[in-house]
C-alpha cells in the first residue's frame, strides 16, 4: 500500500464524515452549513475516486 | 455488486418491513420471515463471491419473498391507512433504489485479466467493500426524528445517495490495486486528482476562515 492509497482511503473516510455532518446540518435546518458539508463530502468523494482511477492502463 | 444493493436493501427492510414485523400484536411469523429477509439479502451479498450470478438472483428474490411474506403477516402491513405518507414515501424510494441497485451489472474486472491474476478477488478486497458498508450504514443513522416530513424525505434521500457514493468509492480503491504497477504512479494519480484536491483545498481554507472570523 502507497502512501496515495492511504490518501485515497483517507478521503473517503472524510467524506463520510462530512455527509454526516451535512446530514445533520440538514436536520437542524441548518441549511448553509449543510450545503457547506455536503460540497466538502462531494469534493472529497471525487478526489479519492480521481486518485483511485489512474486513467488509461499502459 | 450484491454488496451495493445490500445498503438500500437493509433501508428498504427497516422502513417498511421492521415496523410492521415488531409492531404490537404482530405474529411470530412474520418476525420469522422479516429475520429470514435479512439474512437472505446478507447470504445473497456473500453467496456472490463463490457461485456469482446465480447466486444474487436468488437472493435478491429470497429477500424480496420473504418481506412479502412478513409484510402480509403483520396486522397493519396491509392497511393502507396506517402507513403514514412520509415512510411510504421513503419505503418506495428505498425500495425503488434496491430495484435499481440490483439490476445494475456487476462490473467486468478488467483489470484483474490485464494483470495475469484470477477473476477471484484478491484478499483485503472485501475488507474496503465492508470499510464501505460500515460508512454507508453510520450515514443511515442520523436524521431519524425530524418533525417536516419533506425535510425528512431529503435527509433520507441524502443519505441513501451518499452510502451508494461511499461503497462505489471504497469498491474504485479496492480495485486500483489490481492494476499493473506503472499504471499506479502517485504522482499520476495525484495530478489526476488534483482539480478536486484544489477544491477541497479550498472549501477547507473557506470553513476555516468561517470558523475563525465568526
Amino acid at each position: 500500500m502507497t502512501l496515495v492509497d492511504v490518501l485515497a482511503i483517507a478521503l473517503v473516510l472524510a467524506s463520510g464524515g462530512a455527509f454526516l455532518g451535512g446530514e445533520i446540518a440538514l436536520a437542524r435546518a441548518e441549511d448553509l452549513r449543510a450545503i457547506y458539508w455536503l460540497t466538502v463530502g462531494v469534493a472529497s468523494l471525487r478526489a479519492a475516486v480521481q486518485i483511485a482511477r489512474p486513467g488509461k492502463r499502459e | 455488486m450484491a454488496a451495493q444493493a445490500a445498503v438500500p436493501g437493509t433501508y428498504a427492510w427497516g422502513v417498511t418491513v421492521a415496523p410492521g414485523a415488531w409492531a404490537r400484536g404482530a405474529p411470530v411469523s412474520a418476525r420469522i420471515a422479516a429475520i429470514a429477509a435479512l439474512a437472505a439479502l446478507a447470504a445473497g451479498a456473500t453467496a456472490e463471491r463463490r457461485w456469482g450470478e446465480r447466486a444474487r438472483i436468488t437472493g435478491v428474490w429470497a429477500f424480496a419473498v420473504a418481506c412479502a411474506v412478513s409484510w402480509s403477516a403483520s396486522p397493519r402491513g396491509l392497511s393502507s391507512f396506517r402507513v403514514d405518507a412520509p415512510r411510504g414515501l421513503a419505503g418506495m424510494l428505498a425500495w425503488g433504489l434496491f430495484a435499481f441497485a440490483s439490476c445494475t451489472p456487476v462490473a467486468p474486472v478488467h483489470s484483474a485479466s490485464a494483470a495475469g491474476s484470477s477473476t477471484r478477488p484478491p484478499r483485503g478486497d472485501m475488507a474496503y467493500v465492508a470499510f464501505g458498508v460500515l460508512l454507508a450504514s453510520l450515514l443511515e443513522v442520523a436524521g431519524w426524528r425530524i418533525e417536516s416530513a419533506e425535510r425528512a424525505l431529503l435527509v433520507r434521500f441524502i443519505a441513501l445517495a451518499a452510502g451508494l457514493a461511499v461503497i462505489g468509492a471504497a469498491a474504485q480503491v479496492a480495485l486500483v490495486r489490481r492494476l499493473p504497477r506503472r499504471a499506479l504512479q502517485g504522482s499520476r494519480r495525484l495530478r489526476g486528482a488534483a482539480v478536486a484536491l484544489v477544491v477541497l483545498g479550498l472549501l477547507a481554507l473557506t470553513g476555516l476562515l468561517v470558523l475563525v472570523l465568526g
